[in-house]
């Protein structure tokens, strides 16, 4: 399988002593790939930095094989995202925002935008403003935007932050469509153990700023009844070593 | 190329959902109308002439980048960069397949173009009271001195707007950058005065530099000297801005 995503010796710390260290990872064309890990535990500085917002101290994110860091238009060329908030522009609408990103692909029309807006529900809401959405639909707009220049990898922050129950539904239907019809890589964080249980075929997590582990979902789900179990057995297991260390 | 185009779109597009250039047209037909309807009251009143047709567009230059033009530059200046930081609107931007060094260039592109088109409506409006009010003393020759005038003072302004997008890359929020700039505005406007010797260095100096271009013995060294000192300033704010920019964390 080809790799689209080869994360190496990544490290970033904060003033304050928290971020990530050392982080490994590779993403294989396909995959949707669930990224746990309690809060703080260093998933959002991960995904801000495969998406260019922040810089690492040091390592590299590489994507199709060019460097977030020295090719960035390259390596994003592919690449819709989510980071922590959907975020649009509060004085457009919702076809104006999705104009906006449109722009920067050749390829997509306002046939396009309105695929995307159909496919997460929007569609009534085209020439609405974001100002006056809810969170949720915030969140599919910015789902939408996420999604308009047909990306071969999808990285989401959270994508069912603010969704009611037929709102994640759907997500997850829009989600599993994607990666079956146009072999769309996801990387997905989550802290909705069940929803990534459902969703990702392959997970890592990560806790106190170190990937403690990666495994497929079917392997895990062998050796534990639920992905939380497994979530809860790998974070006791390696944050208590430190703890214990240090004592 | 077309990356720079497509984020040069979407900032003008911005800027223009935002009804601030509407803004900016209201008050600069305000400042000219104020202006012509003081000098109709001068000339019925009192008897003054006041100014002729080629006259007052100079004088409501003169007025002009003193006043409303550094303070609509700031404010969109601010309105492209702080409030953008500020709601993280411009992760929204950051994340697309386009460089930063082409998002803070296609920034600065669309305040001048704003500074060009604020100019120009000032320009138009204030020719057309001008003749309107006081047609017989119209030339050919003082058409194009404020057409010069009017042309001459982008690059000053070009230099302020640089200088104030350093501020906003610097400050945290906009209303910092506000205050700090009007400061500055107003520190610089001091110090020409107190240091005389050394006013042709200050930024707000420049603003009034059109008037070399005025004067009957065309003064070359001193035009190419402040030339040049504008330039350095722009290309050490934009290199300063770009700079805070590209290092930016969101």
């Amino acid at each position: 399988m080809n790799k689209v995503i080869e994360i190496k010796e990544l490290n970033k710390i904060y003033q304050n002593g928290r971020g990530i260290m050392d982080i490994n990872l590779e993403i294989y064309e396909g995959d949707i790939f669930g990224f746990l890990g309690p809060n703080g535990a260093g998933k959002t500085t991960a995904m801000k930095i495969m998406t260019g917002l922040i810089a690492p101290d040091s390592g590299d994110v590489r994507i199709f094989g060019h460097s977030i860091t020295e090719e960035y238009e390259q390596a994003m060329a592919g690449v819709g995202c989510i980071i922590e908030v959907a975020e649009s522009f509060p004085f457009l609408s919702a076809y104006e925002n999705l104009k906006q990103f449109s722009r920067y692909y050749p390829d997509v029309d306002d046939k396009r935008i309105d695929e995307v807006l159909e496919l997460t529900g929007m569609i009534k809401f085209k020439h609405e403003k974001p100002k006056k959405f809810s969170l949720g639909m915030k969140q599919r707009l910015g789902l939408a935007a996420a999604i308009v220049s047909r990306p071969k990898i999808l990285i989401l922050d959270e994508p069912l932050n603010g969704l009611d129950v037929e709102g994640m539904i759907d997500i997850r239907k829009l989600i599993l469509h994607l990666a079956e019809k146009e072999r769309t890589t996801f990387f997905i964080s989550s802290h909705l153990i069940h929803d990534v249980e459902l969703t990702c075929d392959r997970i890592g997590v990560i806790y106190n700023g170190k990937m403690l582990n990666i495994d497929r979902t079917d392997n895990i789900l062998q050796n534990y009844a639920t992905l939380e179990n497994y979530f809860v057995s790998e974070v006791e297991r390696n944050g208590r070593v430190p703890s214990s260390t240090n004592q | 190329m077309a990356v720079f185009q497509a984020a040069l779109i979407n900032e003008i597009e911005k800027l223009y959902k935002k009804k601030k250039i509407m803004v900016a047209i209201i008050i600069s037909l305000s400042v000219i109308i104020i202006g012509q309807l003081i000098i109709v009251g001068m000339r019925t009143g009192f008897g003054l002439r006041g100014v002729g047709s080629v006259e007052f567009p100079i004088l409501v230059l003169s007025v002009v980048v003193n006043t409303i033009l550094p303070l609509f530059t700031a404010l969109v200046a601010i309105d492209c960069f702080s409030s953008e930081f500020s709601n993280n609107m411009m992760r929204v931007t950051l994340t697309r397949p386009v460089s930063r060094f082409k998002i803070f260039s296609a920034k600065v592109t669309t305040i001048v173009f704003f500074i060009l088109f604020n100019l120009f409506v000032l320009f138009v409006f204030s020719l057309l009271a001008g003749f309107l009010f006081n047609a017989n003393s119209a030339t050919a020759i003082g058409l194009f001195k404020i057409v010069i005038s009017y042309g001459v003072s982008l690059i000053p302004m070009i230099v302020l707007a640089l200088g104030i997008i350093l501020l906003t890359n610097i400050f945290k929020n906009g209303t910092s950058v506000f205050f700090v700039s009007i400061l500055g505005f107003l520190i610089l406007k001091a110090g020409a005065v107190i240091f005389s010797q050394y006013s042709s260095l200050f930024i707000t100096s420049q603003l009034d530099w059109y008037n070399l271009w005025l004067a009957s013995s065309f003064p070359l060294n001193t035009i190419v000297n402040q030339l040049l000192i504008m330039l350095g300033y722009a290309i050490m704010f934009f290199t300063a801005g770009y700079y805070l920019f590209d290092k930016k964390e969101y």
